[in-house]
């Protein structure tokens, strides 16, 4: 039986990001996931954004989801030109439609201020790595976006927000964590594991591997994973998200993310994204339902053609649908929306971590492996940095 | 595949329970009252483990009924009245519990019935029952093994809802209580009015706290006991049964759903199977 310090179950973005930032180090690790290959699940389905400046700026202090995805904005460019992943910076909009509207972007961005533009403040972004917020009137909005609906009065603007592709990335950051020493077992589902005083057994579809540490970063099946260890002191519910995306056509329509907030008794999201392989990306329409739930309802379809009818009207979208697609996401503490990430070890299981992303999950991408490297060393793993280390080496990951 | 339920059952009832109190003991939480409600508030299912306070009973049950007649978890709750919430409870014949661990189970988007849990602090009772509510969102059943009294309560309503089944009678409500009144199971079949529960746990209450037939209370303790209000549980109407277990008084059972007299002897049939005896 193969024998390894830490293993990863699941190659999502957070498998792979952690990964990569456990190459660093001299250690004998592997990643499981039950594909043959990287990036299949949650990390391909998502608004493919990165480094969401003002938005997680605005996600509640004190959160672990605001923690990743603050102190992630000045490591994404560093991290995308090392991998050669594309990045580009496109800038968010906030649309301002009423007074309401209004007073709740000033909220955020008193907000925002207080969590980390302040010099004093508990995530401080410095002055060079993010550029301020800004309240933008109608003019300087059309002059930004020409086709935005003229029932927009105006928007808060964040120069910062980015896009990227996170399938792209995923596989970067596996590619170059093997290249540097971590190995790859893909094709293997896992059927049960075995918890021992000084380490668990990780038995699979068709190996059976003993560990002395387990990530549990399996998406929307951690809970499921870390049952069969008695290791789940948390909870989520699966929520499917629908979008849309729309032709290389609507490229040039708009270069901005933008997005309405959301209105009472109306969950869904509305927003627009440019993506960096062209087209917009629209949507979401949200559901909870079962995590094996395949299928694809007509309102998500209809709830996306009617939110970018909203901000650019008269352009005939219908004829530019390119394909409607769904993803599935682990979203905790659903009941009141105050959704956080865990990334933690549970009471009762040492040497186990739990890794629960869902929304803004690929944004912390760069921190979480920062984070979970962290609670390895807590957990008393000794962790030597590699001298010869080579943050843009590849090599090839994936089953024939 | 199956899709998320639009109606609370008392068989998806049963899993929210389940899922909760395998949650519970996985994270060595305390053991506690378990209590989920349909859409109008009204208790389909609910157990007690072995060892929680009976004063969880009622406030597990109020907290599911404060998250759906409320629609909203009590946390929101806790917040929206600025943690002044207590002071609602001069409203509703003190019911209105806003504490964590009352969570809306919510399904196509709109609430289809609600979850409480009582017996841990603040924090554990709301991880329990977000456990239960997600419960409804997974295709596996969780299989939780209970202690002795818990699981003796349960034997005895599944044999009760068999018999019922089986003969085709109208659905029941069960209710199950210790030797002091306090209950540790109760049971509404589907399609039993919700009325039904409420007869059968003060059924239950009367055969436990007088150790006889329920309808005994009266003849034995004189016809006052009815009307002096000295209890509002007192009903001395067949169909509750004090039971005896190895010739020790171990509680009460309570049914109601069809004519009493039918009710008491539904129980009567049934306590033979497995070994209990009813006191006369």
């Amino acid at each position: 039986m193969e024998e390894y310090d830490v293993t990863i179950i699941g190659a999502g973005i957070a498998g792979t990001s952690i990964a990569r930032e456990l190459s660093k180090y001299k250690i004998n690790a592997i990643v499981i996931d039950k594909n043959n290959d990287i990036a299949l699940e949650m990390t391909s389905t998502n608004m493919a954004l990165v480094c969401q400046g003002g938005d997680s700026l605005t996600f509640r202090p004190g959160t672990l989801h605001a923690e990743l995805n603050i102190k992630s904005i000045p490591l994404w460019p560093k991290l995308t030109e090392e991998l050669g992943v594309p990045f580009k910076r496109i800038g968010g909009l906030g649309l301002i439609r009423n007074k309401s509207d209004y007073m709740k972007f000033l909220k955020m961005y008193t907000r925002a201020f207080r969590s980390s533009l302040r010099r004093d403040a508990p995530y401080y972004i410095s002055e060079n790595e993010f550029k301020p917020l800004q309240f933008l009137d109608r003019k300087s909005l059309k002059d930004l976006e020409p086709y935005i609906s003229s029932k927009v009065l105006g928007a808060l603007y964040d120069p910062n927000l980015s896009v990227t592709d996170p399938i792209k990335l995923a596989k970067a950051l596996a590619e170059n964590a093997r290249a540097n020493g971590i190995e790859f077992l893909l094709g293997n589902e896992i059927k049960s594991i075995e918890k021992n005083k000084d380490y668990f057994i990780v038995n699979t579809s068709k190996n059976s591997i003993k560990t002395k540490f387990v990530i549990n970063a399996t998406g929307i099946n951690v809970d499921k994973i870390a049952e069969m260890v008695k290791a789940r002191d948390f909870t989520y519910v699966p929520v499917k998200g629908i979008l849309t995306d729309f032709d290389e056509e609507t490229t040039e329509l708009f270069s901005h993310q933008a997005f309405y907030l959301p209105r009472l008794g109306d969950p869904h999201v509305r927003a627009v994204v440019p993506i960096i392989s062209g087209g917009l990306r629209v949507g979401i329409y949200l559901d909870f339902v079962m995590r094996t739930d395949k299928s694809l309802p007509s309102q998500g379809l209809r709830h996306n053609l009617n939110v970018i009818g909203d901000i650019i009207p008269g352009y005939p979208f219908r004829k530019h649908i390119k394909r409607t697609f769904f993803g599935i996401m682990p979203l905790t503490n659903a009941e009141t929306g105050w959704h956080d990430f865990i990334v933690d070890i549970p009471n009762y299981v040492p040497r186990w971590i739990n890794v629960v992303l869902g929304p803004a999950g690929v944004s912390s991408a760069p921190m979480l492996g920062k984070k979970v490297v962290d609670l390895l060393m807590m957990s008393g793993v000794h962790l030597e940095p590699k001298p010869n280390f080579n943050p843009s080496t590849k090599r090839g990951v994936g089953n024939e | 595949m199956s899709r998320v339920p639009n109606k609370v059952t008392l068989s998806i009832a049963l899993k929210i329970i389940n899922a909760m109190i395998r949650f519970a003991k996985d994270n060595e939480m305390l053991p506690g009252s378990y209590a989920v409600v349909d859409e109008g508030g009204h208790v389909i299912a609910f157990e007690r483990r072995d060892g929680a306070p009976a004063a969880t009973a009622d406030i597990a049950i109020d907290k599911a009924w404060t998250a759906v007649t409320m629609k909203a978890s009590g946390r929101i709750l806790e917040v929206i009245t600025r943690g002044q919430g207590w002071r609602l409870n001069v409203k509703h014949k003190g019911r209105l519990t806003i504490i964590p661990g009352a969570i809306p189970i919510i399904a196509h988007g709109r609430i289809i019935g609600g979850v409480g849990h009582s017996g841990g602090s603040a924090e554990d009772d709301l991880k329990i029952a977000q456990a239960g509510w997600a419960a409804i969102f997974r295709e596996d059943d969780f299989e939780s093994e209970v202690e002795e009294r818990l699981s003796m309560a349960r034997k005895l309503s599944k044999e009760i809802i068999k018999y019922v089944t089986d003969k085709s009678l109208r659905p029941v409500s069960v209710a199950i209580v210790d030797e002091w009144g306090e209950p540790l199971l109760l049971y509404r079949m589907d399609r039993a009015p919700f009325g039904t529960l409420e007869l059968a746990r003060d059924k239950a209450w009367t055969a436990s706290a007088f150790r006889s037939f329920s309808e005994n209370a009266l003849v034995f303790y004189g016809e006052k006991v009815s009307t002096t209000n000295w209890n509002e549980r007192v009903l001395p109407v067949p169909g509750g049964v004090a039971l005896e277990y190895n010739k020790e008084f171990v509680g009460g059972i309570g049914i109601a759903g069809n004519e009493p007299e039918k009710d008491k002897e539904i129980i009567v049939e049934v306590i033979k199977k497995l070994d209990f005896q009813a006191i006369t």
